[in-house]
């Protein structure tokens, strides 16, 4: 089997999909956002929280997988209102410190009414 | 340099200026699929779950000719217009997928054509 999949962990997604899953070099993460095992938002409506709450999220994932924010190529972030950008951008930029990984920004409709952010990761782990 | 582009003829076909998939290395990246024939036309019109079942068989054919299969798949991304279609094409997706399934990201997002309820794309990893 070339993939690895990361199917337990800290982290442990809530439908038919595995929290990460990986090979040759790359490693993806499902799409992360500020959710308890339950389903439930966590601090609704603040945006720092949540961001906060997604990248450790991630951070849980990644070190399944053998890896830290540090190994992160590329992240895509949707926000449900660019005015979150800011309170956004200033948990990001102190998570993801040195050499920031690529991202792009997208308007999303949120899935649930008080999410406000919701983060995807590609990471280089592995070979 | 090293990189690879997959053109389809058949249901997968891409119909703009892309190709169906390209790889590079052991990486393969699908375009997104939707439940579309090779007319144009979409497959289970008002049925997510034809349209699921229909928009990952075009995904698998993607990875086919690319020489990938489904077990292979690490990454897809779900882009649904409408969020009460979750539940059913969670459904209809998890088939595809018994044991360890990939990552997944589903986006809310509306589509290139209103008939559309469902569109998917994938990242797969081959063997050495």
């Amino acid at each position: 089997m070339p993939r690895t999949v990361i199917s337990s962990g800290d982290s442990v997604a809530i439908g038919p999909y595995s929290p990460g899953a990986g090979g040759g070099g790359l490693f993806f993460l499902s799409g992360k956002a500020a959710l308890d095992s339950s389903g439930n938002v966590i601090a609704p409506g603040d945006i720092a929280a949540q961001t906060e709450a997604t990248i450790q999220a991630i951070e849980a994932v990644l070190a399944d997988a053998g890896g830290t924010l540090d190994d992160v190529v590329k992240t895509t972030v949707f926000l449900s209102d660019m005015r979150h950008s800011k309170g956004m951008n200033e948990v990001y930029a102190r998570k993801f410190t040195g050499g920031r990984p690529a991202r792009s920004t997208i308007l999303m409709v949120p899935p649930a009414v008080d999410l406000l952010v919701e983060i995807d990761v590609i990471a280089m782990i592995g070979e | 340099m090293g990189r690879t582009t997959i053109r389809l003829e058949s249901g997968s076909k891409a119909v703009g200026p892309y190709c169906s998939g390209g790889r590079g290395g052991r990486l393969l990246f699908s375009s997104g699929q939707t439940s579309l024939d090779p007319e144009g036309n979409a497959i289970g019109v008002g049925d997510v779950e034809t349209q699921t079942v229909e928009t990952l068989k075009n995904l698998v054919a993607v990875l086919a000719a690319g020489g990938a299969s489904v077990e292979d798949i690490v990454k897809t991304t779900v882009f649904l217009p409408d969020l009460r279609h979750y539940v059913s094409m969670n459904e209809a997706y998890a088939k595809f997928f018994p044991k360890d399934p990939p990552a997944r990201s589903t986006i809310l997002a509306p589509l290139a054509l209103p008939e559309l309820l469902v569109e998917i794309e994938a990242v797969a990893v081959l063997g050495d």
